[in-house]
């Protein structure tokens, strides 16, 4: 189990929330005083009242400790959360761009947005209440023990299986809420799911069907998750049950133990009222930490497995990139006997040599997995050859296969907040009749495949000192007239700068000044 | 608002009928049950105290009604908070499965479409956060706030008529406490809770660009930057989250004040009583403890309180997409050819019209290709005929249609059932026939439950050309006079385009077919091509015409 070290803030936020707990014990005995100073025979109202003041003195440094306590929980916690979130950002931005283990985006976004959300209700709730749950039983039982040890007894013995209850419903609970969570989860997951193909189910005219079966799917969740529910809330009602009749039993104990009907069980003699009170008041507090145990078990749960994924993220391949060696012929790429090959994986190419001079085109040209892409990564700096050398002069302008887009302005698209860049006049040249500051939908929805493609071209541009263009299968997505477009602007912008282009389209290979067969 | 509460609450009171009274009810039974059995218990001891003074009053106290109702309280107790966590928890599931379905069918109108198109993963997060506070309202807010009244009031009556008039004292206190609690956390919540929203979904969102983009960073030499601005949300979030938080303690701190004035306050009270001699024995205990177990429902309140805020917010969200009117279901007309005249259409926020008197017809049984450029107007013809947009003028008829898409969507469920929703009385001889048509008979006969065989979101569990081919196994099940193909091969293998063409081929006869693409192989099931450009018919030949081969000379070849 991933734990991270005890902070001192959260150490001291659990003694904070404990003292506050335990300041009970002084609240009950004023209260058990008072109490008897009403009632009986004699009465003397005047020292109830003076009790009573003491009394909210204490309750009042009981609720700002409590208070505090929480603060403190609550920032320690919180602090942890944001460590976390910190640390797997930098691990991100180090990963090694092309890393196949690497999730999803759409993962990797709701586990560290959302789904960490869980750390901060575990550590600010669980983690503290572990001190209460041994601290306030360790000071209550004593308290009780000094006017009686068969009241004390009789809370040890409601206590005694509170090992064995705590596995139980550790157990149950945490598969209880596991599912749970996941119902509800699937619940969401089940309308996210057909929202997201609610046009395809328009066209199918499917609307109330999908409904109907929307309403069955969940029912038959509701069914399963209420049936784990039943047994997990019958073993915390265990708890409860013991809770109420110690404090039941005590109350009984203690009103024969006062009518003199039984006699043993104090240290000789009988309770006096005061006592008696103050054993029935305590009784509670001493199943208090337990119950809210089970109140936050499922922090629990859900907080230790944003914990491990979060941990898992941040295991995964580095990259340091590797030094940049400048080409010493002057050409701006310079490929000599590279291979590479993913651990455990046939080499992908092997012995290439390349080079390429400013205003030169070039493409890699042959099937799919032959091993283009690789090249293009490993000419970019994106992967550290296997053997040989790749030399490079100047920066990279790169042409994705899938181009990122950003859900923001053109411009922004462009830029990619480079600093200095002006976009207008490229947005003008490339994308002429587009107003600069539209947005791009999420993940460049509303752009045509031409649109992308320019749009990525005058981001790869837009850097003077790019030197080199790295294009990956510029035209797949294109028909053939956007496409024979595409391939002018690509050669036009390319002026200047040498071009690499993968790609099995011959019409864009013929458009080269020289075509590198690849894993023919 | 109000509307907005009021249909919630019928949406509830539907989804969940009587359980939401049971939760209730229980929920009151395990707070009143939890006071009077510290009441008791007060009571039951300082009476035997009192009695216990003396060998004559301790020998004819009856201790065995007392002992036995504290016992009998205390399994009350214990039964009515099992009985309450099921019912409020099957009430709330309910709810959940409920507000599921109706908000499905408030969403499934063709006015969201583009919204959910353009920025997918924002719509869907706000929805399933809100749903995620809505499911919480019934158990967090209305639960504790109805239990706080029921004990104030049942505590009014019953101190009332232990001490006259001033034992409605502690009851209106407690009522007290509980609106301003509500106030405070409403309040505080709204903006806070606004707030730490507005961090949640920019930190997801810049999570998202600098996970797919991370190769455009690096050569951009912008990773960084990008974690920069990832961690900057990061930052917000945290200062929201602090505020809510600051809101809470400040809450809790309210709570422990208010239960330390009820009970000293009570104390006080009791004294001056009894002072006046108005009250006094073993009834002081019992009104005390009972003070005592009053406070219970303070403490889920204060939670519930915290999130009042946002919850007020998924409730004006959801109310608004609840209140729009259900889409209407538009009558087919009683043709068999297709016509589009006088089409005048633009764009929502475009500048000017795509179309502007456009005319199309189409007679029953031709095939046509429409090509062009994107942006020409393909697609938005298209969604005219299905109805997904709406002209500004002009008229519109079209014949029963089909619609097979490249990116048709396939759900999380059974292969039959994302075959059914084609055709929910097709039975499985003609479910199997369509799949092996679509060649993906042998792959559904090996996935262990055939047909039932279940899939995962999306489809996962296929490969991109299996779910393909059951999209057009599901498209076949459909037998409409029009087929509407957009880009139906676009982006997948020759021998799955292969397949998918062929069948279009061999059921085409007889029916009305328009089909977008850029695609040759797509075209050459046309015998007649026109070509779109900036929402004008540019060129329009029939197969014959010496142009016809040369317009599809001019498409992408496989």
């Amino acid at each position: 189990m991933i734990v991270p070290g005890p902070d001192r803030q959260l150490r001291l936020a659990a003694m904070v929330q404990a003292v506050a707990a335990l300041l009970w014990v002084p609240q009950a005995l004023l209260l058990a005083d008072a109490i008897t100073w009403l009632t009986g025979s004699y009465t003397l109202p005047g020292h109830a009242v003076t009790l009573a003041v003491i009394f909210g003195v204490l309750g009042v440094m009981r609720s700002v400790l409590d208070a505090w306590g929480g603060r403190l929980a609550f920032r320690g916690a919180r602090a942890e959360l944001s460590r976390l979130r910190t640390q797997a950002v930098a691990a991100l931005a180090q990963r090694a761009p092309l890393d196949p283990s690497l999730p999803p985006s759409g993962t990797v976004a709701s586990l560290l947005a959302e789904q960490a959300e869980a750390v901060v209700p575990y550590l600010q709730r669980y983690v503290p209440l572990r001190w209460r749950l041994v601290l306030v039983p360790a000071v209550i039982l004593p308290a009780v023990a000094w006017h009686s040890w068969a009241a004390a007894l009789i809370l040890l013995i409601a206590a005694p299986l509170i090992p064995l209850f705590m596995a139980l419903i550790g157990i149950r609970a945490k598969k209880a809420s596991e599912d749970q969570l996941a119902a509800v989860g699937s619940m969401n997951g089940l309308l996210m799911d057909r929202l997201r193909g609610l046009s395809t189910i328009r066209a199918l005219k499917a609307e109330g069907r999908v409904a109907a079966r929307i309403g069955t799917l969940a029912a038959d969740v509701k069914r399963r998750t209420m049936a784990v529910l039943r047994i997990a809330f019958l073993s915390s009602a265990v708890l409860e049950l013991f809770s109420a009749l110690g404090v039941a039993l005590v109350a009984v104990y203690v009103g024969f133990n006062l009518l003199g009907q039984i006699e043993f069980g104090t240290w000789g003699g009988k309770l006096d009222l005061p006592a008696g009170l103050f054993i029935l008041l305590l009784a509670p507090a001493f199943f208090e930490p337990l119950r809210e145990l089970s109140a936050v078990w499922h922090d629990r749960a859900s907080g230790e497995a944003a914990l491990r994924a979060m941990v898992g993220l941040l295991e995964g391949q580095e990259t340091a990139p590797g030094p940049v060696l400048i080409p010493a012929d002057g050409s701006v790429l310079r490929l000599d006997r590279v291979g590479f090959g993913y651990p455990g994986a046939a080499a992908l190419v092997s012995d290439v040599d390349l080079s390429l001079r400013r205003g030169e085109k070039v493409a890699l040209f042959g099937p799919s997995g032959g091993g283009k892409s690789t090249l293009l990564a490993l000419a970019a700096g994106l992967l550290q050859p296997g053997s040989g050398t790749v030399r490079r002069a100047g920066k990279v302008g790169w042409i994705g296969h899938r181009p990122f887009m950003k859900n923001a302005s053109l411009v922004a698209n462009v830029t990619l907040g480079r600093p200095g860049l002006d976009a207008a006049p490229l947005l003008r040249r490339l994308l002429p009749g587009h107003d600069p500051a539209r947005r791009v939908g999420e993940g460049g929805v509303g752009l045509s495949g031409g649109e992308t493609l320019r749009l990525a071209l005058a981001r790869a541009i837009a850097d003077p000192d790019a030197a080199l263009i790295l294009a990956d299968e510029p035209t797949a997505h294109l028909d053939a007239a956007t496409a024979a477009e595409a391939i002018e602007a690509l050669i036009d912008a390319a002026q200047g700068r040498a071009l690499l282009v993968a790609t099995h389209d011959p019409r864009l290979a013929a458009r080269m000044d020289r075509v590198v067969e690849v894993g023919a | 608002m109000r509307g907005h509460l009021l249909r919630l609450f019928h949406l509830f009171r539907q989804a969940a009928g009587w359980k939401l009274g049971l939760g209730l009810a229980t929920a009151g039974i395990t707070a009143l049950a939890g006071a009077a059995l510290l009441g008791l218990s007060g009571w039951f001891i300082t009476a035997t105290g009192i009695a216990g003074l003396s060998a004559g009053t301790a020998l004819v106290f009856d201790v065995f009604r007392p002992g036995a109702g504290v016992r009998a309280l205390a399994l009350l107790r214990t039964g009515a908070r099992y009985g309450e966590r099921l019912a409020t928890h099957d009430a709330t599931l309910s709810v959940i499965a409920g507000l599921r379905v109706r908000l499905f069918q408030a969403l499934a109108r063709p006015g969201l479409g583009r919204t959910l198109v353009q920025r997918p993963g924002r719509l869907l997060f706000r929805i399933s956060g809100d749903l995620d506070t809505l499911d919480t309202l019934y158990l967090r807010l209305l639960i504790p706030a109805c239990v706080l009244v029921v004990l104030a009031l049942v505590s009014m009556v019953a101190l009332a008529l232990l001490t006259g008039w001033a034992g409605l004292l502690p009851g209106l206190f407690l009522l007290l406490v509980g609106l301003v609690m509500l106030m405070l956390g409403g309040r505080g919540g709204l903006v806070a809770g606004g707030k730490r929203a507005a961090a949640l979904e920019a930190l997801r969102l810049r999570l998202l660009d600098l996970v797919a983009g991370r190769v455009e960073w690096r050569l951009a030499g912008r990773q960084e930057q990008a974690a920069h601005l990832a961690l900057s949300a990061e930052e917000r979030l945290r200062r929201a989250d602090d505020r809510l938080n600051r809101l809470e303690s400040g809450l809790t701190l309210w709570q422990g004040l208010a239960a330390t004035a009820l009970l000293s306050g009570g104390v006080i009270l009791c004294a001056e009583l009894v002072e006046r001699g108005l009250f006094g024995g073993p009834a002081v205990a019992l009104f005390l403890l009972v003070l005592l177990g009053m406070m219970e429902p303070l403490g889920p309140l204060r939670r519930g309180a915290v999130e009042l805020g946002r919850s007020l917010r998924a409730v004006r969200r959801v109310g608004d997409a609840l209140s729009q009117p259900l889409p209407e279901q538009a009558l087919s007309p009683d043709t068999r050819d297709v016509a589009l005249s006088a089409i005048r259409f633009r764009h929502d926020g475009a500048p000017a019209p795509l179309f502007d008197g456009f005319d199309l017809s189409i007679p029953a049984g031709q095939h046509v290709a429409v090509i062009g450029d994107s942006g020409a107007g393909k697609s938005s013809l298209v969604a005219l005929l299905t109805g997904e947009a709406r002209p500004d003028t002009g008229s519109i008829t079209v014949p029963p249609w089909a619609l097979l898409g490249q990116d048709a969507a396939l759900f999380q469920d059974s292969v039959r059932a994302n075959l059914l929703l084609a055709d929910p009385d097709a039975d499985d001889v003609r479910l199997w026939a369509v799949l092996e048509q679509a060649g993906l008979e042998r792959v559904v006969r090996e996935m262990s439950g055939g047909l039932d065989a279940p899939l995962g979101e999306g489809g996962t569990g296929l490969s991109s050309g299996q779910r393909r081919r059951l999209a057009l196994a599901r498209f076949l099940l459909q037998d409409k006079p029009l087929w509407l193909l957009d880009e139906v091969t676009e982006g997948i293998d020759l021998s799955v385009a292969a397949t998918i063409l062929t069948n279009i081929k061999v059921s085409a006869a007889g029916r009305t077919i328009l089909l977008i693409t850029h695609l040759r192989r797509e075209a050459a099931l046309a015998d007649r091509i026109i070509r779109l450009s900036h929402g004008r018919v540019v060129m329009d030949l029939t197969r014959g015409d010496p142009a016809f081969d040369q317009a599809l000379s001019t498409l992408r070849p496989d």
